[in-house]
């Protein structure tokens, strides 16, 4: 018996088994306990991600450690379309003439515009107006874009800074600051600007063209659109888009500081300062005191007569007796 | 189809002759072409080529009143209707005669010297010509390689005011003044090119003299980029541009330097930021003579 005691102990099966069961139990337990923890962890974070609205207006959820802060461009808050379209073009001042006696109501300039800036089709920069003074006085056809003041009413009371005048004369709206407030279109005695009432022509194939202000285009709705000299064009070289489309050689377009001005048509340039002298150049509006610089030359010896339909349409405003 | 052939052939006829008709009337009435314009030719020839090189310019500037030449499709709507260019009307013209309506224009067709370079205008002609089986053309002696000898200079002469354009050729080791050839000057602008003066034609010694005007700005150093374009009948067309320092100084500010109301707080002039100052710093006396007034009742209503 004594010598049975004194053997090492030996493990039974019984001793076995049941060390088994307790390492299997306890095992089980701590790791659905890990799991458990793990699950806690992990709906931690999810109270951690956030909701976030891109620019294409679309709502995202993301991890708050995946956030990262934009930081301002070279050009602080504006791209380098938008700076150099602030800026403008140095040493010039841009100025066009229109010549009514030359007017046909042909209307390529409004097409040509419209299709430069992406316009829907009852939406203009420039409109050919059909107009009589007076029962006595001859009805004309008066092309009517933006008159680019130097004392532009419009500017005055933009509460953003978004339609703005650059150094070469030329007034520009800029779609990303714009707001759509209107203040510029009751401000403007010209009827010179548009609004976006509607999504824009090409709306869903721009989304991803970056925004040009001296194009305005893509257009955006729910802000304003206006006559823009065609700044991308003057900046090459080129004569503006309504300018050049015109087949009856209406339109002037130069510089003031080089006092020549270029024929959209025959592409004679002439002098600025004579031109208007010779033919008695008057601007629209003049005691407002906005300071055109856009000059009408007065529809003297036209040759071409006016359409008897557009003459209704012309003397609507008149009282006939 | 024969049939239909035929019936298309009587179509076309009737149309030209129906157009000859107007052409007539409109050569009737006089295009006072000079006698030396009306002798010029051109120096390119006028094959295949240069004519469907001249068609798509066509197509640009001509077509839209003119029409497709022998399709009478003009546009009718103009007085004088303008004729068709296949018509015999136009086809008896000279070449020069063709080149000095495109330069020059007249009523409703404006003048294509500007629009179209020469090479242009001419092959617009040959494209014009394409239409007339019995036209046989006759080159003018211009020699367009030999315009690289050419050597044009300007000399601007302060006290006449006049801008001295002398074109010589450099033929093996002697340079011979060229007489009689058209000088054309221009100053460059941002848009276009402005003509000092009509066209010039050259004396013996090879020499035209320009009126400059006194009073055309340049840039803010004076400087004017003159251009001169010559056109001799032997060695073509030549152009050549200098710098001279003949403008007035121009440097005007930006047009929003000046402090202005309708620039941003930046710039906005000082009378208004005076003024406004002003109104806030009047509110403020006011509102702390009210507050001492309350004071003043409320330590009388202790005593």
């Amino acid at each position: 018996m004594i010598e049975k005691e004194e053997q090492p102990k030996k493990k039974t099966r019984r001793e076995f088994l049941q060390q088994l069961g307790i390492v299997g139990i306890g095992s089980t337990l701590g790791g659905s306990a890990i799991l458990a923890a793990l699950n806690y962890d992990k709906s931690k974070t999810d109270s951690q991600r956030i909701r976030v609205l891109t620019a294409q207006n679309e709502l995202h959820e993301i991890n708050k450690d995946d956030l990262h802060k934009v930081l301002p461009s070279k050009h602080g808050k504006l791209t380098y379309l938008q700076q150099q379209g602030r800026d403008g073009l140095e040493g010039k001042r841009f100025v066009m003439v229109i010549d009514l006696s030359k007017c046909q109501n042909a209307r390529k300039c409004m097409a040509a515009c419209q299709n430069a800036h992406h316009l829907r089709p009852e939406q203009h920069h420039i409109n050919v107006l059909k107009m009589e003074e007076t029962e006595n006085t001859p009805p004309y056809y008066m092309p009517k874009p933006c008159q680019h003041c130097d004392n532009p009413p419009c500017v005055a009371v933009c509460p953003v800074d978004a339609t703005f005048k650059r150094q070469d004369g030329i007034v520009l709206i800029d779609n990303e600051r714009c707001i759509g407030c209107r203040f510029c279109i009751a401000a403007c005695p010209y009827s010179a600007r548009i609004f976006n009432w509607a999504e824009p022509l090409n709306a869903q194939v721009e989304k991803d063209v970056e925004y040009n202000v001296e194009l305005n285009v893509p257009q955006k709705k729910g802000t304003i659109s206006k006559c823009l000299f065609s700044a991308d064009q003057v900046r090459l070289g080129k004569l503006p888009y309504c300018v050049s489309a015109c087949p009856n050689g209406v339109y002037y377009f130069g510089d003031e500081n080089e006092d020549t001005v270029t024929n959209g048509t025959t592409k004679e340039t002439v002098r600025f300062k004579k031109l208007l002298e010779d033919n008695g150049g008057y601007t629209l509006m003049p005691e407002l005191g906005t300071k055109p610089r856009v000059y009408y030359l007065p529809p003297k010896g036209k040759t071409v007569p006016f359409n008897e339909q557009d003459r209704e349409e012309a003397s609507e405003h008149l009282h006939h007796s | 189809m024969a049939h239909f052939n035929k019936a298309f052939q009587f179509k076309t006829r009737s149309i030209i002759v129906l157009l000859t008709v107007f052409g007539f009337q409109l050569t009737a009435q006089n295009w006072d072409v000079p006698a030396d314009k009306k002798a010029k030719n051109s120096y390119i020839k006028f094959d295949k080529t240069t004519a469907s090189e001249g068609e798509g310019i066509y197509t640009k500037n001509c077509a839209s009143c003119h029409g497709n030449p022998s399709k009478g499709n003009v546009l009718k709507s103009l007085k004088p209707t303008p004729p068709d260019l296949a018509s015999s009307g136009t086809q008896k013209l000279t070449d020069g005669e063709l080149f000095y309506i495109l330069n020059t224009g007249r009523g409703l067709m404006p003048s294509f010297k500007d629009v179209l370079s020469e090479s242009d205008r001419w092959k617009v002609i040959a494209y014009v010509r394409s239409f007339n089986k019995s036209y046989v053309q006759v080159l003018s002696n211009t020699d367009p390689t030999k315009s690289d000898k050419v050597k044009v200079t300007m000399v601007y002469n302060h006290e006449t005011n006049t801008v001295r354009v002398q074109v010589v050729a450099k033929e093996q080791n002697t340079s011979l003044p060229l007489k009689d050839a058209e000088v054309l000057l221009f100053a460059k602008r941002y848009f276009g090119k402005l003509p000092i003066e009509k066209g010039l034609k050259t004396d013996e010694s090879g020499v035209a003299n320009f009126v400059y005007p006194k009073d055309l700005p340049g840039n803010k150093l004076g400087e004017v980029e003159l251009l001169v374009k010559v056109n001799d009948e032997v060695y073509g067309e030549v152009e050549s541009s200098t710098k001279l320092k003949i403008g007035i100084p121009t440097d005007k500010p930006g047009l929003t330097q000046q402090r202005a109301i309708w620039g941003v707080l930046a710039k906005a002039p000082y009378w208004i930021i005076a003024l406004y100052l002003l109104g806030i710093a009047t509110f403020g006396v006011f509102v702390l003579y009210l507050v001492k007034n309350l004071f003043d009742f409320w330590k009388k209503g202790q005593q």
